[in-house]
């Protein structure tokens, strides 16, 4: 009898992933614990190992497509066995059936759907009808990319259906019919990944929705790059702790006293202050953005926490970091001192209220109790905060708390 | 048309003169002195006694109304107050011989009618009656609250309290009034006395009554009815129509052991005013009202007109007409003179009339001049006069200062109950029969032949794969005929009547075969006269029994608009749920005759509350329909359609059951599964709706689902969300014209309940907003099949290669709009 491999749940909160490469073709032998194929949520990329031995008998989706949770993906058995009744009720598989159907019982009717001729003003936004917005809310997609061919020029909800299939001749579709024919492609057209699309939307709804803005300041990092050096200089596991590592400490300590900003905005009215930090740290990786989270950060030691960083950034980059670990944030730290990084802007990632970008260190002069100009280096923080749960005083008064703490680090680090 | 009437032209042709019989004008003319053998002495004061209690009861409203104050009591309430100041007299005297097996029925101006009745009855019943009454009144609610009022001796006196009490409680819109302040002033009753709904509308009450005679007569229950109303009613066609109906030459000539006139009294309390207009030489043309019966019956309805300012000479008159009734001679009719001199209400500044003639009347007012008789007689003495004067006033003093308490007499609590009307609008019960009795028949249901025929007929459409002729297909009128015939063997008191419903078994042969099965008391011809038609059917319901009635065409619903829209819908929730209303009116919508015989009008009657409509367009969903609407308690307007009576089941597996099956009103049909559009339909539009769905299919591979709205109120919107959640998109048809239709109403609640699931708005397709042109012109005014596919292509989303034939576009909708049509 054949048996299904279904697209697994990675995480309590993952309602669907989307299919990477597939590893094996149909009619390939398959033993359990065999790559089918690679799968990525919206935060991290998985391989799905095969439940069943045989024959890949059938694949129910291709490379791109979006597959909701515990949905079949495949079909394992005997050469020549039926599996049709495996195939999954889901939506493209069964309309590209009946499509086939329609058109084999209506040989008449011969006309493609046509975009709708609309009398709307250049520039002006196709409407689209609730259930495709809905529709394409649901599927990630963005409605206005969408060609309209409903009535009046309303997007509907099966253009939104023809988006999700075939994006790219979508949008050519919508330049052809805005520029004149270009006789060669100069560019190439790159379907984002998930995680792309997650850092696209939560980024446009960050700098959309908040009233964000960022106060640089820079502190003496005299205390801490010579802590830093005597660390290095240790044996065992402390000479891996790095100044960022560091930052993250002080930042964990001088949180609590500043509890707008480890906090969530919850809606327009009103404000979750958490009791404990919950550290975000921005990792770059080759698909992207993440942020995996180090929670109850007030808790854990220096070293406690430069060891989970490098865990958790290690598993982001691998790909194989549990869903779970990548939200629950309640502030985050960014790092991009070690790209040479003056001052910029960091962009909160909602709901939290703040986010601390950490800049290079630079030498800077000044004016020394004696009246001598002294060189010392200077570190920069930038932080941004939602000026809709935090005034600027207060957001000034953590950094400048926070400047104090690290220039007195290794007192911080005795209390 | 019956045939055993022969309508010999020798006879018809011949000359000759029609003559009349004299008609009495005020001829009592009696002393009290002359009256003492005849009433005993308590009997004449008590005449006096419950004269001024009707006073009392008026002048206190007045007082209330224009002061805000009765003997101290701080008081008012924005309601009407039609009173009857000066017309006590001749309440008085009508209730006299009145028992509670009299049924009386009032107008608007009925507080006295209502009183004087009340007076009557507790006169004549026992102690142990009262009390028996009284106490399974509401559960005896009504009577918890009257012995609040204080210690009482007397079990009639614990009455007069009652009911004074419940009256103007319910008047005041009180919780503990009659019908917990829901009817009001102008429909305030008290069943178990026999007193029936007064009516606002004038003349309202006459069908009604007449309706309930008619229960007594089919049901051989005991009494007769009265039906009060005012001079002015006299102008109003309904009144007419059901004086005729009471008057139909059948009732002696056809009705066999039924024979025999109706048990009705028309009697006008007339005081020469219609409002503010004067009849008697301004409005009316009769010169004196009693000359009306002779319009109407070679009786001359045994009219008579008296002197209502003179009690005695109304119970004298009462007497003779009671005899008449008794005798099954009736319709009677009284021309009861009287005057008010109160306004027609509050309002009312008195621009119509002199003040000169006000006092004439005031100075022979029977409060003066019948205590002056029955002193000077020697029946009593002034100062016994002066006690009951003090005993009324001192009484009404503590009902009004109890009925405007709200502590004692709290009003309905809409914060803490806000469904408390909800409830009364349908009793929603189920009742098999109304009486025990062996049901008047015949011959067996087994040996009809008509109902041996629809048995043997075929309930598949198609049989061995061939279609069944027309013939011995099991049809949509099949379907009703069959349960209607069931139901006449269960209940007794069903009866059935309307236009041609017997000998031609009703236009549209649904009764086809039934006179056979029964004999004209339970099947009979009505005249034309659909206001007739409609209220006797609401009177015959009240009064307990169950009626089905039709209408023909249902353009004439606007003939029986206040029957329907006013009577038929509204009296279980004026009354709070104490009446019941088991009426089904078969309306049918035409086809082929032109603008005022082919109209759909479900919106109409689904527009007022209190009415269940339904609308079957199978014959499965017309049996079940009907079984449920002919055991149901609420009013049914049951629509049905000329262009399918011949249809055979299309869409139940199995055909049309042979067995009996109820189909609860609120439920849909889905006659056709789909994913890509929803189509709702209402009537034979279901038919031209398949037809689009099935082009759809094959033109564009688009299924559309097809749901069927058997039944409009309640509707039940369940399914049919779920049908559009799946297919996003919905179209809604029916034949009834677009503007205002019951489908625009179903449109909106998609809107709201769907919204976010709509990939377009919802679309409705009906007829044009125009007359209804020639059947010739059919498929220019109807929704056709195409009419469904331009609008799915022109609003839901385009079909590919679509030519569109009826166009319906946005700059349509406002061309047509901004002009009307």
């Amino acid at each position: 009898m054949a048996n299904a491999v279904i697209m697994p749940k990675a995480g309590i909160t993952v309602e669907s992933c989307i299919i990477g490469n597939w590893e094996k073709k149909v009619g390939d032998q398959v033993k359990i614990g065999d790559v089918l194929f690679t799968y990525e949520t919206d935060k991290a990329s998985f391989e799905c190992e095969s439940t069943a031995e045989g024959t890949l008998l059938e694949i129910f989706y291709q490379d791109g497509d979006e597959v909701p949770c515990l949905m079949n993906v495949c079909a394992v058995g005997n050469p020549g066995e039926d599996c049709s009744s495996l195939r999954p009720e889901g939506e493209t598989v069964r309309d590209a059936e009946e499509t086939e159907k329609a058109t084999e019982a209506a040989p008449v009717a011969v006309a493609e759907i046509a975009p709708v001729e609309t009398t709307a003003v250049s520039g002006e936004k196709s409407a689209a009808s609730p259930r495709a917005k809905k529709l394409a809310e649901r599927a990630g997609v963005d409605v206005s990319l969408a060609t309209p061919t409903g009535p009046n020029g309303r997007i509907i909800e099966r253009d939104v259906r023809t988006l999700m299939e075939n994006p790219v001749s979508a949008q050519t579709a919508v330049k052809a019919s805005s520029a004149p024919m270009a006789a060669e492609v100069e560019y190439e057209d790159v379907k984002f990944s998930g995680i792309r699309r997650a850092i696209s939307k939560s980024m446009h709804t960050s700098l959309s929705t908040m009233a964000q803005l960022t106060h640089n300041t820079s502190f003496d990092a005299s205390a801490i790059l010579a802590y830093r050096k005597q660390l290095k200089a240790s044996e065992g596991d402390c000479a891996g702790i790095t100044l960022g590592d560091i930052v993250l400490y002080a930042v964990s300590r001088t949180l609590l006293n500043h509890p707008d900003l480890n906090a969530h905005m919850l809606d327009d009215n009103s404000i979750r202050l958490f009791k404990h930090v919950n550290l975000g740290v921005a990792v770059d990786t080759p698909r992207g953005l993440m942020v995996p989270t180090i929670f109850h950060a007030d808790e854990m030691s220096l070293l406690e926490i430069s060891k989970a960083v490098k865990e958790l950034a290690k598993e982001c980059r691998d790909g194989n970091i549990n869903p779970d670990k990548l939200s629950g944030g309640t502030f985050t730290v960014s790092n991009l001192g070690n790209m040479g990084v003056e001052s910029f802007t960091p962009v909160i990632n909602p709901p939290q209220t703040g986010i601390l970008g950490v800049c290079g260190t630079v030498d800077r002069v000044r004016k020394g109790a004696d009246g001598s100009i002294q060189i010392y280096p200077a570190m920069g923080l930038s932080l941004t905060y939602d000026h809709r749960a935090v005034d600027g005083t207060p957001a000034a008064r953590f950094q400048k708390e926070l400047c104090q703490n690290l220039e007195n680090f290794t007192t911080l680090l005795a209390k | 048309m019956p045939k055993s009437l022969f309508v010999d032209p020798a006879e018809t042709l011949a000359p000759g003169k029609i003559t009349f019989k004299d008609i009495p004008v005020n001829a009592y003319n009696k002393t009290i002195a002359e009256e003492r053998g005849r009433f005993s002495d308590d009997d004449l004061v008590r005449i006096y006694r419950d004269i001024t209690v009707l006073r009392e009861f008026e002048s206190m409203l007045s007082l209330i109304k224009t002061q805000g104050v009765y003997n101290g009591i701080e008081t008012t309430y924005p309601g009407p107050a039609h009173l009857s100041v000066g017309q006590e007299a001749a309440a008085v005297g009508q209730a006299y011989l009145l028992d509670q097996n009299d049924f009386s029925f009032g107008s608007h101006r009925s507080h006295s009618e209502i009183l004087a009745k009340a007076l009557s009855c507790i006169h004549k019943l026992s102690e142990q009656e009262l009390m028996t009454i009284m106490e399974g009144f509401l559960g005896g609610s009504a009577l918890r609250a009257t012995e609040k009022l204080g210690p009482v001796s007397d079990v009639k006196e614990l009455a007069i309290r009652f009911i004074l009490y419940g009256t103007l409680s319910e008047i005041f819109a009180r919780e503990t009034g009659f019908h917990k302040g829901m009817g009001g002033s102008m429909h305030a009753f008290f069943l178990p006395f026999g007193i029936y709904p007064n009516n606002a509308i004038v003349g309202g009450s006459a069908a009604i009554a007449t309706g309930a005679a008619l229960f007594k007569k089919v049901n051989g229950k005991q009494g007769i009815v009265v039906c009060n109303s005012g001079d002015g009613s006299m102008a109003r066609g309904p009144v007419w129509e059901a004086m005729n109906f009471a008057a139909m030459d059948q009732f002696h000539t056809l009705w066999e052991s039924h024979n025999g006139g109706m048990p009705i009294l028309y009697n006008v309390f007339n005081n020469s005013y219609g409002m503010g207009d004067q009849t008697r030489g301004e409005t009316m043309g009769y010169d004196m009202l009693a000359r009306i019966g002779s319009g109407v019956s070679p009786t001359q309805f045994h009219a008579e007109r008296i002197n209502g300012f003179n009690p005695l000479a109304v119970i004298d008159a009462m007497e003779r007409k009671l005899e008449i009734l008794r005798a099954g001679e009736g319709p009677v009719m009284l021309d009861t003179l009287t005057y008010r001199y109160s306004g027609h209400s509050v309002s009312d500044q008195n621009a119509y009339r002199t003040k000169e003639e006000i006092e004439a009347w005031q100075a022979i007012d029977p409060i003066i001049t019948y205590r002056k008789g029955l002193v000077d007689a020697g029946v009593t003495s002034d100062s016994k006069m002066e006690e009951i004067l003090a005993e009324t006033a001192e009484r009404m003093t503590m009902i009004c200062k109890a009925a405007s308490d709200p502590e004692v007499s709290p009003y309905v609590n809409f914060k803490t109950d806000p469904a408390v009307v909800e409830r009364m609008m349908f009793s929603n019960e189920k009742v098999e029969k109304f009486d025990d009795r062996e049901p008047e028949v015949n011959m067996p249901l087994e040996e009809v032949p008509a109902y041996k025929k629809i048995k043997e007929k075929e309930r598949c459409p198609i049989v061995n794969g061939k279609p069944v002729s027309k013939m011995k297909l099991f049809n949509l009128r099949d379907a009703m005929s069959e349960v209607i015939y069931d139901r006449f063997y269960e209940d007794p008191t069903l009866i059935a009547y309307g236009e041609d419903c017997r000998d031609w078994g009703g236009a549209f042969a649904v009764y086809r075969g039934m006179m056979d099965a029964f004999p004209h008391c339970r099947l009979f011809n009505s005249p034309i006269a659909e206001a007739a038609i409609v209220g006797t059917a609401v009177g015959y319901a009240v009064s307990g029994g169950r009626a089905l009635v039709e209408l023909m065409y249902a353009d004439f619903i606007g003939c029986a608009g206040d029957e329907i829209f006013n009577q038929m819908s509204k009296w279980q929730a004026m009354s709070a749920g104490i009446l019941k209303m088991p009426v089904v009116l078969r309306v049918s919508v035409g086809s082929k005759y032109g603008a005022q015989h082919s109209q759909d009008w479900t919106a109409l009657c689904a527009h007022i509350p209190g009415l269940k409509v339904c609308f079957p367009a199978t014959p499965w969903e017309a049996k079940g329909l009907m079984e449920t609407a002919l055991k149901g308690t609420d009013p049914v307007v049951f629509f049905e359609s000329q262009r399918i009576y011949d249809v055979g089941e299309q869409f139940h597996e199995g055909g049309v059951p042979a067995e009996r099956y109820e189909i609860e009103f609120g439920d849909v049909n889905k006659v056709r599964e789909g994913k890509d559009v929803t189509i709702l339909t209402i009537g034979a539009a279901l038919y031209r709706a398949v037809d689009a769905a099935k082009q759809l299919s094959e033109k564009y591979g688009m299924e559309a689902e097809v749901i069927n709205l058997h039944s409009l109120v309640p509707l039940d919107y369940t399914k049919i969300v779920e049908s559009v959640k799946k297919t996003g998109r919905v179209v809604l048809v029916s034949d009834a014209c677009a503007r205002g239709s019951f489908m625009n109403d179903v449109a909106k609640n998609i809107t709201e309940l769907c919204f976010d699931d709509l990939d377009a708005p919802p679309v409705v397709v009906g007829a044009r907003n125009w007359i209804t042109p020639p059947f010739e012109f059919d498929e220019f005014f109807f929704p056709q099949a195409g009419w469904i596919l331009d609008a799915i292509h022109e609003k839901l989303v385009p079909l590919p290669g679509h030519v569109v034939e009826n166009g319906c576009t946005e700059a349509e909708t406002y061309r047509r709009a901004k002009q009307g049509v």
